[in-house]
């Protein structure tokens, strides 16, 4: 499985990667991206399986990426992982269509518990 | 020329909150705390005590803006900010640390710490792209809710702090 994490802090997308291994989701492709434009990008070129994209970054940002992804008929299945956890953004998120939204800061159990019905 | 006083600029500024009615230093030691834990590793505690007046320090911060607006701005010492750093990096710190790492990893701690002030906040907030370098100054000392922690033993403060009155324009 090949997973797209969107993060425009370095740090960030590492903390991301280091908590899909400790949460046992060791055993896949990742393709980093560091804001939403070049999430957009990289989802037409390298087909990821799954997005995992921060709400907050320069240039588009998660939610205008998630939207352009399925105005262009893209159904890729798209996570939100942002420090912004409150209950009208994960309705945003929600209604254009994401299947989760994990708020920072997060663990191995909450990846697990997002992600153990999407990632195989 | 002469301005009639309407009291609607006092009014104004009168019926926006001021932080303390919002949040306590308590709930942010607590977010500050959850933070820690989930970034900078398990074991990390932050102590709610003052320590030393920082040398040479460092500050990142995000601004909200909404019903309260402001910053949550964090402080700390060059040296205490680069150990965060290593150890948000682990196994990634490289030998030398750039800035930009500095920045990176300090900017997104203030990022977490400022997402979850505003989520405590009542009404609709924006939330800015985390910034680092000097602190931005307080505007009203009433709008300021500050807490002082020790992290292994060094002083980070955490500022949430209001940006009204605006400075004036230039």
């Amino acid at each position: 499985m090949k997973i797209l994490i969107a993060d425009d802090s370095r740090v960030m997308r590492q903390i991301v990667i280091r908590t899909l291994r400790q949460a046992g989701f060791d055993d896949h492709e990742i393709v980093e991206a560091e804001d939403g434009a070049d999430a957009l990008a990289k989802v037409g070129s390298e087909k990821p399986d799954l997005v995992l994209s921060d709400w907050n970054m320069p240039n588009m940002t998660g939610i205008e990426c998630l939207q352009a992804l399925r105005s262009s008929g893209s159904s890729v299945p798209f996570g939100f992982v942002t420090s912004e956890g409150s209950p009208e953004m994960r309705e945003k998120a929600a209604n254009a269509g994401a299947l989760f939204l994990i708020a920072k800061p997060f663990n191995e159990d909450t990846f697990q518990e997002a992600l153990s019905g999407v990632i195989a | 020329m002469t301005t009639i006083d309407t009291g609607e600029r006092r009014r104004g500024a009168e019926s926006r909150p001021v932080i303390t009615e919002l949040i306590d230093g308590a709930t942010i030691e607590s977010i500050a705390q959850d933070a820690w834990i989930a970034l900078v590793g398990e074991e990390e505690v932050l102590v709610p005590l003052p320590g030393e007046p920082v040398t040479d320090p460092v500050s990142s911060w995000v601004d909200v803006v909404g019903p309260w607006t402001g910053s949550v701005v964090l402080t700390t010492g060059r040296r205490t900010a680069e150990e965060l750093t290593r150890a948000l990096l682990q196994e990634h710190s490289p030998e030398v640390l750039e800035d930009e790492d500095v920045a990176d990893a300090f900017g997104e701690i203030a990022n977490v710490v400022g997402g979850n002030v505003k989520a405590a906040l009542p009404g609709s907030s924006g939330l800015s792209l985390p910034d680092v370098g000097e602190a931005p100054a307080p505007r009203n000392p009433d709008d300021v809710c500050r807490v002082d922690l020790l992290w292994r033993g060094e002083t980070v403060s955490i500022s949430v702090q209001g940006a009204l009155p605006a400075l004036p324009a230039h």
